[in-house]
């Protein structure tokens, strides 16, 4: 109800349900006694298969990686259904969660993975650009409000990319020869809480948003003007998107300013700017989907008519929902004729 | 979800055997005798009333009346030669209906508040497989000792996942919640739950209850406007939790009100046994009134000599009064 993919949800519990009757058979067993704490697969380091490649782990991969996958199988809608049985505890869990049958499972075992492997190549670029994207939307809306002599409401759009998303980002800054730019984020916050009207606001704004910008700038020009890259950072901001619109409505009314706001941000920097980006050599490969794609982006951003959320919501959750499916399927309509 | 009192007590002392009339028995075999009890009929030295059924949930994932006595033992799964216990976490957002003029949004584990009690003995190996779904991006941090890596600091953006393993200790009433700031926020909207690791020896048996006290800051002014036990405010006021006279109540206690500094745990018309964060086996003091800062817990003892409807709450009074309330309704042994 409250999730894309919430369908898929009494499947889940069934099986945890299963899993629970196993478990409990199992409680009176002796656990194990050590007590030193030992290495987590978080931090153990990449690892590949027997083939050389590198493995796939189906807990964290975008669906390109996973269309490898569902083409070595030669089952249709394969990744998704990778992705909405999410979390695996193991990669047995394909099988016990019912997304593959063991002798399918057999075939691609050796190539899958649930530890935290690094991601690598197009897969991190991507995951790369969705977060930097991410903190664009929520400076997108906090430059909105505070034009709107809004401080308040702007501040924690402002607090944000440094709360949630730097952290994640910050490690492979040097290695891509990024400048830091977390203090300039900070600083524009700190100013907003406590001096919003100082006239440094303003620059210290422009260099948080020139910060981001030049972490952008490193991703190679190559991918960039590619749609199917830029596509797949933009479904994962507007599934971002949707979730967070949905997180705002309670009671047929809007309750939380904050994620509206997020949501529309996001909605805002993917139609106004990512799409825009591709928008020429996506129609030159596929004209139709590009009409198409963006006719459906201008309708979604509909359901956010001004930074200040209206009372009642202009377009329900389930629309919204709804609407980005439709997005994400048209997009991958794209990958399947250019493979 | 595994529901299952507590599976980690102790044989059973000679009193015990007595009221369950298996006193001339050897001991060795009133112990086999009491196991096979146990086994066929749950935990046969704990008198639990039967649970109030069809008591509204209001748009909660899990009725207030089982998450006081549910526990999540996870999965078991055998891996190299160890016992790992497997648990799978969902963040994600859920309405709840907090009275009948406020609708909110929450975020939580698994579609609750508070999330799923995670229990563990100490020593195990655990395994939390966590799945972001909520939006915004979360992470769970477990009170506890661990490595860095799975200290839960790291933000797991919306639609991916991360594993959190790590051995169960030290045995005591620990928590897990959400890290990413403003923590206030991620905490009070409810994203938290009790992580119980018991010790490896076990605890005597009692009716075992949770109780996590929480604040609701409805209209983001960084205050509260409404508390609760267990997720809904004033539930246990309308739905008293039923305990038998002269049972053993083992109480699980969390304060994770944000915003207000402290909170104490008051009952009424008993004392309790205080054992402080859980990490004793013997308790330390006796007192009706315990207090507790954001985030602190303990576990209290406490038997009822007399039947009748008995309040808890926090003798912050304005809290108890805007939702943090409760009543024990203490009924007479049967002839069990």
């Amino acid at each position: 109800m409250f999730t894309l993919r919430s369908i898929l949800r009494p499947l889940l519990m069934a099986v945890a349900m299963t899993c629970l009757v196993i478990g409990l058979n199992n409680c009176t067993q002796a656990p194990s006694s050590s007590n030193a704490p030992s290495a987590s697969p978080a931090a153990t380091s990449a690892m590949t298969s027997a083939t050389g490649d590198r493995k796939i782990n189906i807990n964290t991969s975008i669906l390109s990686e996973l269309d490898k996958l569902e083409a070595q199988l030669g089952i249709p809608a394969l990744s998704n259904q990778i992705q909405a049985s999410r979390p695996y505890g193991s990669i047995d869990d394909l099988v016990s969660k019912g997304v593959l049958k063991q002798d399918q499972f057999d075939q691609i075992k050796d190539q899958v993975t649930v530890e935290d492997i690094v991601l690598t190549g197009e897969a991190k670029d991507v995951d790369y650009l969705t977060k930097l994207g991410l903190m664009k939307g929520h400076m997108l809306i906090a430059d909105q409000l505070l034009k709107l002599n809004l401080p308040d409401q702007a501040e924690p759009h402002l607090g944000h990319p440094v709360e949630e998303i730097y952290v994640d980002i910050q490690e492979q800054l040097p290695e891509r020869k990024v400048p830091e730019f977390s203090a300039s984020l900070t600083a524009v916050q700190d100013l907003v809480k406590s001096k919003p009207n100082d006239p440094k606001v303003a620059t210290e704004f422009s260099s948080a948003m020139s910060g981001i910008d030049k972490a952008i700038a490193v991703l190679p020009a190559t991918q960039m003007q590619s749609p199917e890259f830029v596509l797949q950072a933009m479904t994962e901001m507007l599934d971002t998107a949707a979730a967070e619109y949905i997180a705002s409505i309670s009671g047929g009314k809007i309750t939380a300013a904050i994620e509206y706001q997020d949501s529309m941000g996001f909605v805002n920097y993917v139609k106004d700017t990512m799409f825009k980006s591709i928008e020429a050599k996506l129609t030159q490969q596929d004209a139709p989907l590009a009409k198409d794609l963006r006719s459906k982006l201008d309708n979604l951003a509909k359901a956010w008519t001004q930074p200040v959320p209206p009372t009642a919501p202009v377009v329900s959750a389930d629309e919204v929902a709804n609407q980005v499916k439709a997005i994400e399927q048209a997009v991958a309509s794209l990958k399947k004729t250019a493979a | 979800m595994p529901i299952e009192s507590n599976k980690f007590i102790k044989p059973l002392n000679r009193r015990q055997l007595l009221k369950l009339g298996l006193a001339g028995v050897g001991v060795a075999g009133a112990t086999l005798a009491v196991q096979q009890l146990r086994q066929a009929s749950g935990n046969a030295a704990v008198q639990i009333p039967p649970i109030p059924e069809g008591t509204p949930t209001y748009g909660n994932g899990i009725n207030p009346m089982k998450v006081c006595r549910e526990f999540d033992y996870g999965t078991l799964k055998q891996e190299n030669g160890r016992t790992i216990r497997e648990f799978q976490i969902t963040a994600q957002n859920t309405i709840l209906q907090l009275n009948q003029a406020i609708s909110y949004v929450t975020w939580n584990y698994n579609g609750r508040v508070p999330g799923p009690t995670l229990r563990a003995r100490e020593g195990d190996r655990i395994r939390v497989v966590f799945l972001n779904k909520g939006g915004h991006a979360h992470t769970m941090h477990f009170h506890g000792i661990h490595p860095s890596e799975v200290d839960g600091i790291k933000p797991v953006r919306n639609d991916t996942a991360f594993i959190y393993e790590f051995d169960a200790v030290p045995y005591g009433l620990h928590l897990y919640h959400c890290h990413i700031a403003p923590v206030t926020r991620h905490i009070s909207k409810g994203l938290h739950g009790m992580f119980i690791i018991d010790p490896k020896e076990g605890r005597p048996p009692a009716d075992e209850i949770v109780l996590v006290m929480q604040g609701y800051d409805v209209n983001e002014k960084n205050e509260n406007e409404l508390y609760a036990f267990n997720g809904l405010p004033d539930y246990y006021m309308q739905h008293p939790i039923p305990i038998y006279q002269n049972q053993l109540v083992r109480l699980y206690v969390l304060n994770l009100i944000e915003f207000d500094p402290v909170a104490t745990f008051h009952l009424h018309a008993n004392f309790f046994k205080l054992f402080p964060t859980g990490m004793t086996l013997a308790p330390t003091m006796e007192t009706d009134v315990v207090t507790m800062g954001t985030a602190e817990r303990h576990i209290l003892e406490f038997a009822y000599p007399f039947p009748g409807k008995y309040m808890f709450h926090p003798h912050q009074d304005a809290i108890a009064e805007a939702g943090c309330m409760g009543v024990f309704d203490v009924i007479p042994r049967s002839n069990a």
